[in-house]
This record gives C-alpha cells, structure tokens and sequence, in this order.
C-alpha cells in the first residue's frame, strides 16, 4: 500500500515560516578579559608565554597547549606583525553580494606563535603579499568597547611604491 | 564525597556583573529564521483551518479518527485511509490557568491568565484533541469535560494557521459535565 496523496505541482507544497528568537552574551574568560582590557584601553596586544615551550599564545591561553601547564605571564607584543595568509570576499555574511571586497587576513604577530584573523584595510588587493609587514589601526579610544571590532584592521606599514 | 567538597574553578558571574562592565562582553543575535515544510497532512490541516474547517484522518485498521491529521498510523504502522471532517467544537480534556506569556513574561497587572487547554474534537476518536486557548469564560468556571466551541477570525483575516482559531469558549446551554462516549 502506498500513500495516495502525493503532490507533484512543485508549487504547490506549503510551508511555515518562524524565527526563533535567541540572543547571547559571552564572557572572554580570564585571558580574553585581559586581552580586550589592553585592546580598549592601552591600544596594544597582550600574549601569553610558556616559558617551559617557549611558545607564546595570541589570542592569550591560560594553558599551554603543549605542556598543559597553566600560564600566567602575560607579554605586551605590540600591534605590528606580518601577513601569513590572507583571502578576498565579495559576499557579505549573508551571502550577498559585495561592491567593494574586504580582504581577510591571518596576521601573525611579531615575535609571537599566534595572531589575528582580521581586515586588512588601506591596501589595493593587488599590492597584497604573504609576508607584507602590517600595524593594527585601532579605532579611537573613547569609542572603544574592549571587542575585536576595536580593531579597524590591519594597514600596510609602508606604502608599497608600484 | 558531595559536591560541596569539590572546589569549582572557573570564575563566579552574575547577570549584574555583566550589567554593570565589570567584565568585558560580546552579544549577538543569530538570525534563526527557518521554513518548515508542513507536509501532506498539515498542509490540508491548514488549508481547511483558512476555511474555517477542522479535518482529521482515519485509519480503517484501528479506527481511530485522528486530529491534528497524520498520513501514517503509527499504531498500526500502515498509512492512513481517509479525510474526516470534524466539527468545531469538543471536549476539554485537560487545561492550565496560565500567568505568563509564551516568552516566560509575566502577564501585566489586570490582564486576565491564559487558559491554556486541550480540547477533544468532535467527530475525532477519544483522547484525540489540539492544544488551544479558552475565552470568554472565568478561569474559575473552567472544568474538565466542559464542552466548547470555536471562536473563528473573520474569514478575510485568515492566513492557514491555528490562530486562525481565536480561542475556544464555553458552548453554552449544555451540560455535558460527564464523560461521552464516543467512537
């Protein structure tokens, strides 16, 4: 026996459309809170360092991952680093279409194990290269919230001469 | 060893801290927007409600005239046979006296509770009901068994959904306390 009532005009099926609704609220955790305190207020980056490895942590870890050994020194390494792998979107995050691409780029910072995924901003994307020295720009510090979008991105140390 | 004997890690927040900066935070709200294919069954169920209709299904195995319709027995394990048109009015199975909203809001001073409910339908078999509200009767006079009926939006303002049934309210004049039978 199989079921009678099939539907084969495609449009015909009908459907329920919702929205569920759900907000959050997170926490950085003790690392985070101190990193974002020092984006907000001091305009610089703090890492971790497991002296045991030798292995510095950015975004800051209160565990090697390593060793396991809990860290606690914490390093101020600055806002400059270099460019270690980078890509050109032209959707926004719901999929549509962009005019202007916006280049996202891990940026590894100097001296550091760890780094960044963020914008890179004041570059033509022709003049991008893996290993292009970069600084962060931040926005100005009465408007900062302590959040990555502090972060304006990342700009070309130098201008490069084409 | 209980759990007071363990020594928690992590750090200790409340809503206030969170409230009040003392901690840094990020929010977002994901945009969790879906379309639920409804199916041969409840595609129909809505399309008779948009009429003003309630429908059911039944199986010829068991017997059992089931609302809301399914395509598939699922005590008999066999599809289902045939579109039974049901009346609008029941039976009031079980039901709550409700003092918060759907969002876990209290219900502001001076509005009436929700009367959350299970409605029998009639013409479906025993126990077969829909979830609903009641209106337009006290709270207190609520009581299982009390026999209700449908309170339509008009017919313009129908869209094919279950709140195309305002609520369901006392069918006046008859005194049907008592269970009945049915089929």
């Amino acid at each position: 026996m199989a079921i009678t009532e099939r539907v084969t005009d495609t449009t015909k099926p009908t459907f329920w459309e919702g929205h569920i609704p759900v907000n959050y609220v997170y926490t950085y955790g003790q690392a985070g809170e101190k990193f974002f305190r020092a984006v907000k207020d001091k305009g610089t980056f703090l890492a971790t360092y497991c002296s045991a490895c030798d292995v510095s942590y950015v975004p800051p870890k209160i565990y090697c991952d390593r060793c396991f050994a809990k860290i606690d020194q914490y390093i101020d390494v600055g806002t400059e680093g270099f460019v270690e792998s980078f890509t050109i979107s032209f959707k926004h995050l719901d999929g549509t279409d962009r005019r202007e691409p916006r280049i996202l780029a891990m940026i590894r910072i100097d001296g550091t194990d760890g780094g960044l995924i963020h914008y890179l901003v004041g570059i033509d994307p022709e003049d991008i290269a893996i290993g292009l020295r970069v600084r962060a720009v931040f926005n100005p510090r009465r408007t900062r919230t302590g959040s990555i979008g502090d972060i304006v991105g990342f700009e070309p140390m130098k201008r490069r001469s084409r | 060893m209980k759990l007071e004997d363990f020594e928690l890690g992590g750090t200790a927040l409340s809503s206030s801290d969170i409230k009040k900066g003392k901690v840094l935070t990020t929010t977002w709200e994901p945009d969790l927007a879906y379309a639920w294919d409804d199916g041969v069954a409840i595609g129909r169920y809505l399309a008779e409600l948009r009429e003003g209709r309630l429908i059911g299904r039944v199986c010829y195995k068991c017997r059992r005239i089931m609302i809301p319709p399914r395509m598939f027995c699922e005590l008999c394990f066999r599809p289902s046979d045939a579109w039974i048109p049901l009346k609008d009015t029941g039976t009031v199975n079980t039901f709550s006296i409700c003092y918060i909203n759907w969002d876990a809001s209290r219900r502001k001073p001076g509005e009436p509770p929700l009367i959350p409910s299970v409605i029998e339908i009639d013409g479906a078999s025993k126990g077969m009901g829909i979830m609903h509200m009641l209106g337009e009767v006290d709270p207190k006079d609520v009581k299982i068994g009390m026999k209700v009926r449908a309170v339509w939006k008009k017919p313009a303002e129908r869209i094919g959904a279950i709140t195309d049934i305002l609520y369901f309210k006392p069918l006046r004049g008859k005194k049907t306390a008592g269970r009945r039978k049915k089929r």
